[in-house]
């Protein structure tokens, strides 16, 4: 489990846990959807699709049959495969939640859409541009839809936010600061998200979060990346675990992202936004909490019941209409690809639109 | 007691922070006497005459006949933007110790010509902000170790309403780039610039490795934020054991009326330490040596995002390519 994307973002969440609880639908009419990779985040989407009246979990794929069998049994003996052709082929099957590691992403859209079925998959949409554009094209020409699981935009803290900027109440946003800071490695050096060619990098991992937030509330997309990476965990880690983008939108406007799993303690969960408009200010400061827990962990933020992200996210998709869809999701990947190479350069990188 | 001249009355735009800081500050310091006011420009005169009736000490049209008239040892120099070089180097060139508004000079040539002619003599910048009480509890903490090595500053620098300058980048950029010094002594290498209207995001890389990025300029006015003043000014450092964040806005009691929600706190003073500071030079008890080279790294660090700005690419503060 991410745990500290656990503490950051799913502060609005915590209702996931009582969704599980409840009664599978049966509904045969529902749309039909098979969870591909049973991990972390499958816990969460699965969480939604039994609490939804609209869709209904139809069955599991994990290459892995011991995880599969076991996600199997967590879910009521529902059906599963190591082989994801054998899933899509499957009765009752409308669209596949996407959950594996980012690497396999590409590859796996390509196969739903080939498939006829539509898609939500998880960030990043696929590790390079080409490749996203390649799933992009493929599901456009089908006619299906395409969700990228930009969790971000579907968490309390962000759509305050962009409810904030929409009222127009701040004038034209012309600094954005967006920080989420951690201190949890993902584990230990077998962790997946630590091998740049599973993950594509903390860029594509977790960078893309906050590349796509602040697209998002900016309301345009960058024309340049100016980014600094740090291995501050390990000077032997293959990737970045903080990671610093400056963004330059068009209109001489600016965001910084800071994304990291780099802190100290490891307990870190400090999230930062501040938008500095041309008429006004919206500030959500790290301390912005309602409850804390002074605890033998330190001081945490205890996490306020509200609605579920997740089904806020599933609904958008069923609605086809999702929160973020393959555009954003190629834009994200991107804005990564060129703070990836600005990382590598020390130069600003001329994003293309 | 020593003796000082004020020199000057003007800055960028309408600025006159003689008359707003200096003079009030070195009438209520122990170790200072104001013993003569000058002008060095005519945009000068009638805030200098102000001034000299105030302090009640006799004015001087021309700097070059105060210095010579006026037993100073120190030259408080806050002379306009046209004049304020000039000020600078006729003061150190008459072997005088020199409390020196901020920006130092306009450019970075400037600042080692003025920085090259002092020869024996001190001068301090007054970026006072360093001098804030939580800026040195923070200075003190980090030496101490609390969180270990800094690896990364972010810092927000930002003013809200107040009398806009041509250059907020040179008006305000001094002061965070001072206070990131200050706190981890780490000169920058290098600086890339990024214009957000009239806000300035500077990234820079520190020795060690250290980054730091600087969000710092002016907006426009913001209800419960005085005029003029920091609406954010807080610095967030990253270290190999933990995190250090710092607020200057706060500590603050809240105050709700009907009419509105204030926030207030007890004026803080950072211009006694300055003073402090100044005095110690002057008086031999700590060397002249790394205030001329705060100034001379802060003026380079402005002179290089400038660069950056205009080139749309990192620039090296020793003015290679970065
Ligand atoms: N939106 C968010 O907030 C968020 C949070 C965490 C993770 N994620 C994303 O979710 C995805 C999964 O992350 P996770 O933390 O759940 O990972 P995880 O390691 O917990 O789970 C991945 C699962 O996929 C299985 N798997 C691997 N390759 C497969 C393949 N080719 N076909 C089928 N199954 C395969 C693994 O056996 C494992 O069970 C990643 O893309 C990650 O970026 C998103």
């Amino acid at each position: 489990m991410e745990r500290c994307f656990a503490e950051l973002a799913e502060r609005t969440s915590s209702t996931d846990a009582e969704l599980a609880e409840r009664t599978p639908n049966t509904d045969a009419n529902a749309f039909g959807v098979v969870i591909v990779g049973t991990g972390m985040i499958a816990g969460l989407h699965i969480a939604a699709l039994r609490s939804s009246t609209r869709a209904r979990l139809v069955g599991l794929v994990d290459t892995d049959p011991a995880r599969a069998a076991a996600a199997s049994l967590a879910n009521g003996g529902v059906r599963a495969t190591t082989d994801l052709a054998e899933a899509l082929a499957w009765p009752g099957v409308d669209g596949a939640i996407v959950c594996t590691p980012n690497g396999s992403h590409g590859a796996i859209a390509m196969a739903v859409a080939a498939a006829g079925k539509h898609l939500m998959i998880e960030k990043p949409l696929a590790t390079s541009t080409a490749e996203a554009t390649a799933v992009v094209d493929a599901f456009r020409e089908r006619g299906l839809v395409l969700a990228t699981a930009h969790t971000h935009r579907v968490y309390d803290y962000s759509m305050a936010v962009k409810a904030a900027l929409d009222s127009g109440q701040v004038g034209e946003p012309q600094v954005i600061r967006a920080t989420l800071l951690g201190g949890w490695i993902w584990g230990d050096w077998n962790a997946w998200v630590l091998d740049p060619a599973r993950s594509g990098g903390h860029q594509l991992h977790n960078g893309v979060h906050l590349l796509d937030l602040v697209t998002w509330w900016m309301g345009a997309t960058p024309d340049s990346v100016y980014a600094r990476g740090r291995r501050q965990t390990a000077t032997e880690l293959p990737i970045y675990d903080y990671l610093e983008m400056v963004l330059r939108f068009p209109g001489d406007r600016v965001a910084v992202c800071e994304m990291s799993r780099a802190h100290r303690p490891s307990t870190t969960g400090h999230r930062d936004v501040l938008v500095i408009g041309t008429e006004g200010t919206v500030a959500l400061p790290w301390d912005a909490e309602p409850s804390l827990v002074f605890g033998e962990q330190g001081v945490t933020a205890l996490p306020p019941v509200s609605g579920s992200a997740f089904t806020r996210q599933l609904d958008a998709w069923l609605d086809g209409t999702p929160v973020a869809g393959g555009a954003e999701g190629l834009a994200a990947v991107a804005m990564a690809e060129a703070a990836e190479q600005s990382m590598a350069s020390g130069q600003p990188v001329e994003l293309t639109s | 007691m020593i003796n000082v001249l004020l020199a000057g009355f003007g800055g960028l735009g309408d600025q006159d922070h003689q008359t707003a800081m200096y003079l009030p500050a070195f009438t209520a310091h122990p170790a200072f006497r104001i013993a003569g006011v000058a002008a060095t420009h005519p945009a000068d005169e009638p805030r200098a005459l102000a001034a000299a009736e105030s302090a009640g000490v006799p004015y001087h049209a021309d700097l070059a006949t105060a210095l010579s008239t006026v037993d100073a040892p120190v030259v408080s120099v806050a002379a306009p933007a046209q004049t304020r070089t000039d000020a600078l180097l006729t003061a150190v060139r008459a072997g005088r110790h020199v409390l020196a508004d901020k920006p130092f000079t306009p450019t970075r040539a400037e600042a080692e010509q003025v920085v090259a002619a002092a020869e024996g003599t001190g001068i301090v910048v007054a970026q006072h902000h360093r001098y804030h009480p939580m800026v040195t509890a923070g200075v003190a903490a980090l030496r101490g170790g609390t969180v270990g090595l800094p690896w990364n500053v972010q810092v927000d620098f930002v003013v809200a309403g107040g009398h806009p300058c041509q250059d907020e980048l040179l008006n305000f950029g001094g002061y965070p780039v001072d206070v990131v010094a200050a706190l981890t002594n780490l000169p920058v290498l290098r600086v890339h610039a990024t214009a957000a209207g009239p806000l300035t995001v500077l990234a820079l890389g520190h020795e060690h490795g250290m980054t730091s990025t600087i969000v710092v300029g002016r907006t426009a006015p913001r209800a419960g934020v005085p005029e003029g003043r920091l609406a954010h000014h807080r610095y967030r450092v990253s270290g190999s054991h933990g995190v250090l964040v710092l607020d200057a806005t706060k500590p603050a009691v809240t105050v709700s009326t009907a009419s509105g929600l204030d926030r207030q706190w007890l004026p803080v003073d950072t211009l006694t330490g300055l003073l402090d500071d100044l005095h110690a030079v002057v008086t031999g008890a700590k060397p002249a040596g790394p205030t001329l080279d705060d100034a001379l790294r802060t003026a380079a660090v402005l002179d290089a995002a400038r660069r950056s700005l205009t080139e749309g690419v990192p620039v090296a503060t020793d003015g290679g390519t970065a």
